[in-house]
């Protein structure tokens, strides 16, 4: 293990100039039988602090595998992500689930709610696991549903909720631990055209907050709405649009 | 994490619900086994306890000892006493009680050589001078609701050619012990002389107790005892115990080995019930990963789940064992003896043994969640 830098230490560099995610020369490969399938290869881009990024690509271009490696789900063949100035990349496996809850917040194509647990308590248990105590837990929970505009939903169970509403959840859900980075996969791709308005303005809103956020999606009616599309093909970036405008991110 | 637990198991109330009973059935099969031995074992270490430091001679080849042989023990070097007693079946169409217990029995004895040690609820012991007189044990006298004063009627069986004769005589309840769990509870202990007469065994006894001087050996005595006595089987009390242990680790392990297999059996119901849970949830697994949870929350879950299920089936298991054995004994205790005992002891290794086969057989289903790649489990339909 290389032991330059301070891995998992808290890099919170000052706002600025300095870019909260970096990627650097990002590879995987996976090998299918003796074939190498190069799934990334070579990507490198920065993000600024609360900037909407979309992530855009037909099926197989890397954009999902990106994602896992930016979320440290998986491990890349060679390269680097940074985030805040902390290169997670090469961080200790036992590391990897505190830079996940600290630094990551995820949103999934289908929500991924535990269907036995309500509301309330699915935003709660992502901060179970930062030793958060139960009164700050449920008043942040408590916070964060009623910003997601699902404050009378408290005790209700996923299977009693329509799928904008648990998606709100999920999104409250990976708030809750105020992460660098908010990761969604595909977050409206299991709802309506009408609830994906809302899924996106509430990203929007978010992002106008100083919340960094990443979306991974097929629909170019959603990629439209963000600040900057990367558009993928065969594992390499085949259009950056840059940060659209000159808009003013951040607080 | 507690909650998410019991929230994980009422969730899957049908399956939750039978691995219990899975694991209730086992445990309550250890306690009713495992209580019918401590029964057996609380007797018999009592009942020696009460014969303390004698030397009990038996009959080597003959049912019966002649009285002379009293005074050949007295003889032997280091024997401070000898006394003989008389044990008869108190209803000679049967002998023997329940699960190896002596059964309701006569016992002859010298007034003066009663065992004191067994208290009285009521009345008073023998005295040097009763002749149809008789101090009953706690469980004769419910048995046959007896109260001092009562009568008590004796029976005598002889066999004369192919005809049998039998004899009848009330004796007078002049006291009744109290309950002390030993094969005494079940005796009807009058004068020797007078149990003698009436069964027309004069002169001879069943047991002679020798008492071994102080400071001498009664394992050599014991030995000396039969070198010098012909026809006699002596056992110190160190050998006596030793005798009955033996028995009593072989009945154990007949009834600990049959509960202990109905355990395991609901132990593997456990491990099915977990395995699938696991599996069902490898995406919820690969959720909690993603939120940050760490192996050890992980595995706290599972364990914490498997061991739950446990506790609750531990406890479930060891009430209704309780219960069970309580109305046996009930039942049993009309007639005589109980026959079980749930000790604390008892209950303890049911329950620690319902626990761990619990967080046993979850540790693999818990290993195999936490091995999961979150990656992958996010995409696991």
């Amino acid at each position: 293990m290389n032991s330059n830098g301070k891995n998992g230490s808290n890099g919170d560099y000052a706002a600025g100039g300095e870019p909260i995610l970096c990627i650097r020369n990002l590879k995987k490969t996976y090998m299918q039988g003796k074939i190498p399938l190069h799934a990334l290869n070579d990507v490198s881009f920065d993000v600024q602090k609360g900037e909407l990024l979309s992530i855009v690509g037909p099926s197989g271009s890397g954009k999902s595998t990106l994602l896992s490696m930016i979320g440290l789900l998986d491990r890349p063949t060679d390269g680097s992500v940074f985030i805040n100035g902390v290169e997670i990349t090469r961080a200790k496996e036992s590391e990897a689930p505190r830079i996940r809850r600290e630094k990551i917040g995820f949103v999934f194509q289908h929500f991924n709610l535990l269907s036995t647990l309500t509301a309330m308590e699915n935003v709660d248990i992502a901060m179970r696991f930062t030793g958060t105590s139960k009164n700050r837990r449920k008043e942040r929970a408590f916070e964060l549903l009623s910003m997601v505009g699902l404050g009378d939903r408290l005790k209700h169970k996923p299977s009693e909720l329509s799928g904008g509403q648990q998606q709100r959840i999920a999104i409250a859900r990976a708030l809750a631990n105020e992460p660098a980075i908010i990761l969604a996969d595909e977050p409206t791709g299991a709802v309506d055209t009408k609830t994906r308005e809302v899924i996106v303005e509430l990203l929007k809103s978010l992002s106008k907050k100083g919340q960094t956020i990443i979306v991974v999606t097929h629909d170019m009616d959603v990629a439209r709405q963000t600040d900057r599309i990367i558009s993928m093909r065969d594992g390499m970036i085949a259009s950056d649009t840059g940060v659209k405008g000159n808009e003013e991110h951040g607080l | 994490m507690f909650d998410v637990i019991i929230r994980s198991l009422t969730q899957r109330k049908m399956r939750t619900g039978l691995t219990i009973f899975g694991i209730a059935l086992g445990i309550f099969a250890v306690v009713v086994m495992g209580g019918m031995s401590e029964h057996l074992n609380m007797t018999y270490d009592k009942s020696i306890e009460l014969l303390s430091s004698n030397i009990m001679v038996q009959p080597d080849g003959s049912s019966i000892l002649d009285e002379s042989k009293i005074r050949q023990i007295k003889r032997v070097p280091g024997v401070k006493d000898a006394y003989g007693v008389l044990y008869t079946a108190l209803d000679p169409e049967k002998s023997g009680g329940a699960f190896g217990g002596p059964g309701d029995f006569v016992n002859g004895i010298h007034p003066e050589k009663q065992i004191k040690d067994l208290k009285l609820t009521s009345g008073r012991y023998l005295v040097p001078g009763d002749e149809y007189k008789a101090v009953i044990g706690s469980s004769i006298a419910r048995k046959f609701n007896l109260r001092v004063g009562d009568e008590l009627e004796i029976k005598s069986k002889r066999m004369k050619g192919s005809s049998s004769i039998s004899h009848t005589r009330n004796v007078t309840v002049v006291g009744i012990q109290e309950y002390s769990g030993t094969m005494f509870d079940t005796s009807v202990s009058m004068p020797l002389e007078a149990a003698q007469k009436f069964y027309k065994m004069e002169n001879t006894v069943s047991i002679i107790y020798a008492e071994p001087a102080s400071g001498a050996d009664s394992s050599l005595l014991a030995k000396r005892i039969d070198l010098n006595v012909e026809k006699v089987k002596s056992q110190s009390p160190e050998q006596l115990r030793k005798d009955i242990e033996a028995q009593l680790v072989f009945i154990s392990l007949i009834t600990i080995s049959a509960a202990v297999l109905a355990a395991i059996i609901g132990g593997l119901s456990v491990m099915n019930t977990m395995l699938m849970s696991v599996s069902e949830r490898t995406k919820e697994f690969g959720l909690l990963k993603a939120l940050g949870a760490e192996r050890k929350n992980i595995l706290f879950m599972t364990m914490g789940e498997a061991a739950l299920i446990g506790v609750i089936g531990g406890i479930t298991g060891i009430a209704a064992g309780g219960v069970l054995a309580d109305i046996l004994n009930k039942s049993f205790e009309s007639q005589g003896s109980a026959l079980f005992a749930i000790t604390p002891r008892l209950m303890a290794i049911g329950l620690l043994f319902a626990v761990s086969l619990g967080v046993i057989c979850g540790t693999y289903p818990a290993y195999r969640a936490t091995k999961m790649s979150p990656m992958e489990a996010l995409r696991y339909e």
